[in-house]
């Protein structure tokens, strides 16, 4: 199986748009695909392909959170001051479990003398598979506000894509992932089999692709990177090429223009591939996707 | 009767502080977060307000960068991780039982091993071990960095790539935050959060008085701040909406004003498009110091005197 993450370190630089355009012209292009997405906080790539038919939508209960048995507690404290995340605060002299900071790590029950803790399973998200209009399904992990193990939650998603693969026949996912470093982000490149990085000539952007860089060369994965919005300040699109280049040794595998057809395709909710294949945004974007085809997928 | 997950976060927030907070978040990545904080910050700066800007947004922070500040002399954010020492531990096998993360592992007779990357630091292991065999180490996850940068003062939390657990160093930004607030006067202090809605943006909420969504008139921002507001109501904290590339040729403006008056939230400013805007995100000095009569400069003048309202008393001056 062949994983293909599409990643950044910055948010909002063109992941979704990229991953779109990319499995679609896959799935044209005869390629079996499944498509997956990752950003599991704000996930979009079902509204950037113009949404699906529902096939399964499954809860996630890989959370678990601390409940306090109120008839045992006697309000002594010590679960507050243990809890690593803040999670546990006084309420009118009873401590009081708060669902959005608590990680269920449990230390909690373990100091309460009154054995009035318990660490129960909830709810992460949900998991649900959807068949596109461009002929491949889409598995997409939604978390539940607040919520933690975002990075199991992805892992869940990869899971499902890679079954409704095999099941199937397809040899190929393509992965939305989240912006950021973080926990989604380590779940989502773990096991890839090349990384698509996008950014923007921007400092912020650059530097959160240096972030980025650091924790995809920790896990040896391959990278192509995409310069999206790439005359949005010829200065610096210098600089990032050059890094890109001599500093990463990375490929670059496409810049795209500022094109307002890319957002005019993102409100009627269609690739812009599809939106206006001759848009200059969208030549590029498939020179990008034909090269990863060609030169990733066997 | 058992409370516990369910909890309303809404009536548990303490505020650690008196200062007025304002979280600046939004759902979606890329919509303009830092850059509305950023911009705030020194527009009530230039007001003489006596201003803190937090950044937490762990995994990517800009905000150093887009003031044109620079970061030395971090601290570092350490938790806590065990180390057994082998010669007193006993095999019991309580620590492995009781670690939640599976971070500890080892069959009874042995000597546990450690896979530190599980590790949440809980210390939940060190507490039940009878023989005082797991001593306290320190692993570093991120570090703070403060400084000063033309009158405002800047607290930085930055992740440690390849560390997973961006919402331990939000929660210990927040923390270093609040205890420098107590050491001046400041008049209020503007919070920047990372996208998405999972709890390192709970964190970065927590002590906010405020929260600004900053979204964009695409269905994607629309869809996106969705999950924020749900985030916001559940913490029980108020919520305006900031509408940024409001004027993106062939916008959804209705789907955001519909998404947001859904949940009884307005919206309090709306930012054009404006090439200045860029060129000050590249050049590294704010909008509003280089540019304040550009479009946005403008549109992000306009929230000063509406934050203002919030410590100012008897109006503007």
């Amino acid at each position: 199986m062949k994983e293909i993450v599409v990643a950044s370190g910055k948010g909002g630089v063109g992941k979704t748009t990229v991953a779109a355009s990319l499995a679609v012209f896959l799935a044209k292009a005869g390629t079996k695909i499944v498509a997956a997405d990752a950003d599991v906080d704000a996930p979009d790539l079902l509204l950037a392909l113009g949404g699906g038919k529902t096939i399964s939508s499954t809860e996630i209960e890989a959370s678990e959170k601390a409940v306090i048995d109120e008839s045992k507690c006697t309000g002594c404290g010590n679960c507050v001051s243990a809890c690593p995340f803040g999670a546990i605060v006084m309420d009118n002299h009873r401590p009081t479990v708060v669902r959005l900071m608590c990680e269920g790590c449990g230390v909690c029950k373990v100091v309460c003398p009154f054995d009035a803790v318990e660490v129960k399973k909830a709810v992460t998200g949900t998991l649900k598979i959807e068949d596109t209009k461009y002929g491949f399904p889409l598995v997409t992990g939604y978390l539940r506000v607040g919520e933690h193990n975002s990075g199991y939650l992805v892992a869940s998603v990869k899971n499902s894509g890679r079954k409704t693969a095999e099941d199937l026949g397809a040899k190929t996912l393509v992965i939305d992932a989240a912006p950021g470093i973080g926990c989604p982000v380590i779940a989502s490149i773990t096991g890839a089999s090349y990384v698509i990085a996008v950014t923007e000539p921007t400092p912020a952007a650059k530097r959160d692709l240096e972030r980025l860089v650091k924790v995809i060369k920790h896990f040896g994965v391959p990278v192509g990177v995409v310069i999206n919005k790439a005359n949005l300040s010829d200065d610096f699109r210098g600089v990032l090429e050059d890094w890109v280049k001599h500093e990463l040794g990375y490929q670059i595998l496409g810049e795209i223009p500022i094109d307002y057809e890319v957002v005019k395709a993102l409100v009627k909710m269609v690739p812009v591939t599809e939106f206006n294949p001759n848009a200059e945004a969208s030549k590029i974007l498939t020179s990008i996707a034909k090269r990863v085809k060609d030169e990733v997928l066997p | 009767m058992k409370s516990g997950g369910g909890a309303s976060a809404k009536l548990l927030r303490r505020k650690r502080v008196s200062v007025p907070v304002i979280a600046v978040t939004g759902g979606k990545g890329g919509t303009g977060k830092t850059t509305v904080a950023v911009n705030l910050a020194v527009g009530l700066s230039m007001k003489d307000s006596k201003v803190m800007l937090v950044d937490a947004d762990v995994d990517g922070p800009c905000c150093a960068m887009l003031l044109g500040a620079e970061l030395s002399n971090g601290e570092e954010v350490k938790i806590f991780k065990p180390v057994i020492d082998a010669a007193k531990c006993t095999g019991c096998g309580k620590c492995v039982e009781v670690c939640r993360e599976h971070a500890l592992v080892g069959l009874e007779g042995q000597v546990p091993s450690l896979f530190e990357e599980l590790c949440s630091g809980c210390k939940a292991c060190h507490l039940v071990c009878e023989v005082d065999a797991i001593k306290s180490g320190q692993k570093v996850l991120g570090t703070i960095y403060i400084t000063d940068s033309n009158g405002i003062k800047l607290v930085v939390g930055e992740l440690k790539p390849i560390e997973p657990r961006s919402p331990i160093v939000a929660r210990a930004t927040m923390l270093r935050a609040a205890e420098e607030l107590e050491h001046d006067k400041y008049d209020v202090a503007i919070v920047d959060t990372a996208p998405g809605i999972h709890n390192v943006v709970a964190q970065a909420l927590w002590e906010a008085d405020l929260a600004l969504a900053v979204t964009e008139p695409t269905p994607l921002g629309a869809h996106d701040l969705g999950f924020m507001l749900d985030l916001t109501k559940e913490l029980g904290l108020p919520t305006e909406v900031i509408l940024n590339k409001a004027d993106i040729p062939g916008g959804l403006k209705d789907k955001v004003v519909k998404t947001s008056r859904d949940r009884g939230v307005g919206i309090v400013a709306e930012i054009p498009m404006d090439e200045e805007l860029l060129r000050s995100y590249v050049s590294g000095e704010p909008l509003v110091r280089k540019s304040p009569k550009s479009p946005a400069g403008v549109a992000l003048l306009a929230l000063v005197p509406h934050i203002r309202e919030m410590f100012v008393k008897g109006g503007e001056t």
